[in-house]
């Protein structure tokens, strides 16, 4: 029963797509001189982009991820060293491999280092007393 | 490692990936003029998406042409069937980009107390905002049908208004609309037929 409708509102709703599309295709030829003169001033330099990368050699080429690369092995070489020696800290043995996976984690995460900036000294500085014997009552 | 050894086809000719200059200056040539051809084949209708985004033709300018440069430094050796999309993907990424910065600009704007009394030549945040109202300009060039359906695009929501003007002006199908906005294709879908529902409440069936 309601197919004729549905089919109606289709073609309707076709005919809208197909008007809008001849507007829209209308209003690109009513784009004046000023957009298309700047238009083709931001293709030419990224075209003048792709020539300029092509005459630059293939190994000067690769040099463009050298930052990249460089904080990569950095950031790999302290993890490694950090591995190797997880008791050259002062914490006590048995923890070193774990605290030098948590501070892996707090270094490479950011919102860590955000926690970190946000510390309240004072809080701590209290909670540290609290732990110490024959301070538990101070406050 | 093997599987970056499958990136260069066993067939292929000597690539530019080997220092040879020579050969990647012809590769290059042959990208710059697929490249110009492109980018001269979209650049009117970029232009007219990033306006129904932005309301602003300097801000559209500044969208299409970062887009364009970012094409050609990130995915000029792309295969040019998928620059489409990439650009538009792009396109769509900065636009928003510049719309989120004109907001925070404006909320910020609106908090300073001196507001007003510096240098003429400042951003104008009242001149950056959304208009209703197409220029001047516009006006003396536009037909009815053009400035209703312009107003009309501009009330859509975001991700309507892109799949639109995506659609129905570039001609994108669903599965390039969908790589181009970052979504699945039933998003593209539901987002393309509410924008339809949308405009023909409000035009009705206008005529051209």
């Amino acid at each position: 029963m309601s197919a004729p409708s549905n089919s109606s509102d289709e073609t309707l709703r076709r005919e809208f797509e197909e008007r809008s599309s001849v507007v829209l295709a209308e209003s690109l030829t009513r784009i004046d001189s000023r957009i298309r003169s700047r238009l083709n001033q931001a293709r030419q330099a990224a075209v003048a982009e792709v020539a300029r990368s092509g005459k630059r050699p293939g190994f000067l080429r690769s040099f463009v991820l050298m930052p990249t690369a460089g904080a990569i092995a950095a950031a790999a070489l302290v993890a490694m060293v950090l591995w190797q020696h997880p008791h050259s800290g002062s914490g006590a043995v048995g923890e070193g491999s774990a605290m030098t996976a948590e501070d892996l984690d707090l270094v490479a995460d950011g919102e860590g280092l955000d926690l970190m900036e946000d510390l309240d000294g004072s809080f701590y500085e209290w909670a540290a007393d609290q732990s110490e014997p024959g301070t538990e009552t101070s406050t | 490692m093997s599987g970056f050894a499958t990136l260069a086809p066993p067939y292929s000719m000597p690539s530019a990936s080997h220092g040879d200059v020579g050969v990647a200056d012809s590769s290059a040539q042959a990208r710059s003029r697929a490249l110009n051809q492109f980018l001269s084949g979209i650049e009117l209708k970029a232009f007219k998406i990033a306006q129904a985004g932005l309301r602003n033709e300097d801000d559209a300018l500044d969208a299409v042409q970062d887009a364009m440069l970012q094409l050609a430094r990130a995915y000029a050796d792309r295969p040019a069937e998928e620059w489409k999309p990439l650009f538009y993907r792009i396109l769509e990424n900065r636009i928003r980009d510049m719309q989120r910065r004109r907001t925070v600009r404006g909320r910020v704007i609106a908090w300073l107390p001196f507001r007003g009394d510096e240098d003429d030549e400042e951003m104008d945040p009242i001149a950056q905002a959304p208009s209703e109202e197409p220029s001047p300009s516009h006006k003396l060039e536009i037909d009815e049908a053009m400035v209703a359906l312009d107003t009309a695009i501009g009330t859509l929501p975001r991700r309507q208004q892109q799949v639109f003007m995506l659609r129905t002006l570039e001609g994108l199908d669903v599965a390039q609309t969908a790589v181009a906005m970052g979504c699945s294709e039933g998003s593209v879908k539901t987002h393309y037929f509410r924008a339809l529902q949308a405009l023909r409440a409000q035009l009705g069936s206008f005529r051209t």
